[in-house]
């Protein structure tokens, strides 16, 4: 499943990337997830995704990898989980950009989700759905953050 | 195999109600298993208590009372494709449970347990919409009505907070010149699309309610489409009624999956939209 | 008295006691058993199949009560106080009931994997309607499926018991 998202946030460029490497104030911006842990700075964390849709809830312990990364500009990392109680893993490849326009900053994120095993059963429509969803407010998140710190 | 849980069997709402809070979310609530069953055997959910709910009194009939329907939410599909009550005051009702799933499935789910589960491609959720018909939710020590509008929230969420029990689901009866139909279209297990219409018939077509469910996450109430039909003559209005469909199939929120693509489904919402008109006229 | 499965120290026992095919029986479950694993694993009656596990195909039918139910997604404890009828229960006295001698006649089955699960399910039906139009029949055994066949031979059978079960009526 391909996502993509924009959002323009009143902040200058310096204060969202900034921002980006803030882990625990980042990942409070990500719907369901949690526990943030840094393992190598600028390479690697984990957290905890907890995801609902209706009566099926998924805990995915998460890794994050930080592949590729631009000063300012550009972030490429990868995240991968697995819900052994479910029989399921999540993947994600995250492709982030940040530009500027003004005095705004432009966010955008390509996103390429895929959902494994047995929680696939739900059907792809419902899968998606959700994701679109909490990237919506993730990007929704971020942007009230950085704007309403001032 | 299933895994391994406990079985309570409360003997009234409040005792359910007052479990389902204590449990929280080790709970369900199990009354035919028809969805709960599947998605446990399916290891979807886990849960370390069931509470059966079979024995609670007063939620398996079909009555009447001061011009309303009431149908417990224990009822299981047989017993209402079976129901003289339903066939005389809601024909178009004991036709949809005529056709649920198949014969086993009807032999235990009940109606309650469907509208509960809210797995999006389901049938009597969309006719109860277009029938405006209100639920009632109990908890230990209080009751609270919620419309079927307001009732689907989202794929497999009702309006139901974790230690309320759907006890009883109540319609109005039709006045004599009122006219329903539901119509659906499936080519799996499951059905894809369901239309229901509703209205009143005096001349022209009034108080027109349409819903659309299966095609999207939740059965929804379009109001789009009735205002594309309301208070127009019974000719006119079979000219709009496929314009009636197009917003109707818009305003499914249709999903692509294995049942469809989106575009698919929107076109069957037109189709099934216009027959049921006709059906309901006729 | 069936044989227990390996108990669990925590188990929750629930004793049920219900007539199969005829003759009382009492017995114990946990109530996480399934109907259809009872049936087969504990009372040897692998008439019933598992086939798709989700409640569609038919091949697990059983009747509770004279209704067909799913056995694959039954709990045990539900058949308490009830009658269960398996295919094992249908002939009398090593006589055939009219529906399976129908379906030897006319050529209802080939496997057979569906057959035990199609016959219960026939029997539910003429049961409540000895007369069926084949509207009637289609959409009361709609959940029966058949690779086999194309159900034409299945149809005829169950038209050819109902007449033969009128005939003795």
């Amino acid at each position: 499943m391909q996502f993509q998202k924009e959002v323009e946030i009143l902040a200058p460029r310096e204060k969202v990337w900034q921002f980006i490497w803030d882990v625990d104030r980042f990942i409070a911006c990500v719907p369901g997830c949690k526990d943030a842990k840094t393992i190598e700075a600028g390479k690697r964390y984990a957290a905890t995704m907890v995801e609902k849709v209706g009566p099926f809830k998924v805990e995915f312990p998460t890794t994050i990898e930080v592949l590729e990364r631009e000063e300012l500009t550009r972030i490429k990392a990868q995240a991968s989980g697995a819900d052994n109680k479910i029989g399921s893993r999540m993947k994600l490849d995250l492709d982030v950009h940040l530009r500027e326009e003004g005095d705004k900053t432009i966010l955008g994120f390509v996103a390429g989700v895929d959902i494994l095993g047995k929680l696939a059963a739900l059907g792809h429509g419902i899968i998606k759905r959700k994701a679109d969803q909490v990237l919506d407010e993730f990007a929704q998140a971020v942007k009230t953050k950085l704007e309403g710190d001032g | 195999m299933l895994r391994r849980f406990r079985l309570e069997e409360p003997e009234s709402v409040a005792e359910a109600a007052e479990l389902l809070g204590r449990f929280g979310e080790s709970a369900k609530v199990y009354a035919g298993g028809t969805e709960l069953l599947l998605a446990m055997k399916e290891g979807l959910v886990q849960y370390e208590r069931l509470i059966n709910v079979k024995k609670l009194t007063g939620l398996s009939d079909v009555t009447t009372a001061d011009g309303t329907l009431v149908i417990g939410a224990l009822c299981t599909h047989h017993q209402l494709e079976n129901s003289p009550v339903l066939r005389d005051k809601l024909p178009a009702l004991t036709k949809l449970e005529q056709n649920v799933a198949n014969v086993r499935v009807r032999q235990v789910g009940t109606i309650g347990g469907n509208i509960c589960f809210a797995e999006p491609h389901a049938d009597p959720g969309t006719l109860l919409i277009a029938l405006g018909a209100t639920m009632i939710a109990e908890q230990s020590s209080s009751k609270r009505e919620i419309t079927a509008e307001d009732f689907f929230v989202d794929a497999y969420e009702t309006a139901l907070q974790a230690d309320e029990v759907l006890t009883k689901i109540q319609v109005p009866i039709p006045a004599p010149n009122a006219r329903s139909a539901y119509l659906k279209f499936g080519y799996l297990e499951r059905p894809s699309v369901g239309v229901a219409v509703a209205f009143n018939l005096n001349g022209g077509v009034s108080g027109v309610r349409i819903a659309v469910g299966c095609a999207g996450p939740a059965p929804r109430r379009v109001a789009e489409a009735e205002a594309l039909l309301e208070g127009k003559s019974k000719d006119e209005a079979l000219r709009h009624v496929a314009e009636a469909g197009a917003a109707a199939g818009r305003a499914a929120q249709a999903i692509s999956d294995l049942h469809g693509s989106q575009e698919y489904k929107e076109h069957i919402v037109g189709v099934l939209l216009k027959r049921a008109f006709q059906s309901a006229l006729s | 008295m069936a044989k227990a499965m390996t108990k669990h120290s925590d188990a929750q026992s629930i004793p049920v006691s219900f007539t199969l095919n005829g003759r009382l029986q009492e017995i114990e479950v946990e109530p996480h058993e399934l109907l259809l694993d009872l049936v087969r694993d504990q009372l040897g009656l692998t008439g019933a199949k598992r086939s798709c596990d989700v409640e569609v195909c038919g091949a697990c039918t059983l009747l509770v009560d004279g209704r067909p139910v799913s056995a694959c997604t039954t709990l045990a404890f539900e058949v308490r106080g009830r009658s269960v009828l398996t295919i094992e229960g249908l002939a009398q006295d090593g006589k055939l009931h009219p529906l399976q001698e129908a379906f030897i006649e006319y050529g209802g089955f080939q496997c057979g994997f569906c057959t035990p699960g199609m016959i219960l399910a026939a029997k539910a039906l003429l049961d409540e309607t000895p007369n069926p139009s084949e509207a009637e029949l289609k959409h009361f055994m709609h959940g029966n499926i058949c690779r086999c066949t194309g159900y034409k031979k299945i149809i005829e059978s169950i038209m050819a018991a109902a007449k033969k079960m009128r005939a003795k009526a």
